[in-house]
């Protein structure tokens, strides 16, 4: 009786974490690539659904199959830099804060549609009652 | 499938063929049914504050499994509500009958 519940809070969560990931690139767009790091330097998280609800088990749930950096930087000519290479150039993650913000607004809408999925279900589920009462 | 008041698959079970009068139906009788039905929702409402529990205390971090649980605990508990009214409605009904 509750597996639209379980379907619709599949989505939820999935587009959730693709705004954790949306949320790290904008806040990350502005950070140079430090060459001398141990860490590997960040590029632009993409976040890829696949259907299926691991929680639950359906097969018509969806979840995040993988989180890739997508190792795209472009270079910046800042000899001031400490961080220049010898030629004077930064590297910075090629991340379009306009885009991320596009990004953003989609998982937002996408999110609030999945919401009214489960508000109908749960209406549907409330009127039900009416059946007997 | 989630059937916390097990309607569905009664319907489903009970869907082919009518039992005819006199004849006792298989399965148990309607009190245990019920019995049955509300421990399941008590077990529901025990399963959505144990999640709320866990989510103030920060054990997990997924607000909407623990939104949807105290949901379904609700939706499952004001169905056994109507399903209670509707049977003490028929109890009155007999209460009613002059002898």
């Amino acid at each position: 009786m509750f597996t639209s519940f379980d379907i619709s809070t599949s989505a939820l969560v999935a587009n959730r974490t693709r705004l954790d990931a949306i949320a790290a690139n904008i806040a990350n767009a502005d950070v140079p690539v430090d060459p001398k790091s141990r860490n590997p330097p960040f590029s632009e998280q993409v976040v890829y659904f696949a259907p299926g609800d691991p929680v639950s088990g359906d097969p018509n749930g969806v979840h995040v199959a993988a989180i890739q950096p997508r190792n795209d930087f472009r270079r910046a000519f800042e000899p001031w830099n400490p961080l220049a290479d010898k030629d004077g150039y930064v590297r910075y993650p090629n991340i379009d804060p306009v885009v991320q913000q596009a990004n953003a607004m989609l998982a937002t809408r996408s999110y609030d549609a999945n919401l009214a999925a489960i508000e109908a279900a749960k209406s549907m589920i409330s009127s039900s009652l009416s059946i007997i009462s | 499938m989630n059937d916390p008041l097990g309607i569905v698959s009664r319907i489903n079970t009970q869907a082919s063929g009518f039992s005819r009068p006199g004849q006792s139906p298989a399965g148990q009788d309607f009190k245990q049914e019920l019995l049955d039905e509300m421990r399941k929702v008590n077990q529901m409402q025990q399963d959505a504050t144990q999640a709320t529990n866990d989510l103030l205390t920060g054990q997990r971090d997924d607000i909407e499994g623990v939104m949807i649980a105290t949901q379904k605990a609700d939706s499952a508990f004001r169905m056994l509500l109507a399903l209670r009214n509707k049977v003490v409605d028929a109890y009155d009904e007999v209460r009613n009958i002059r002898v």
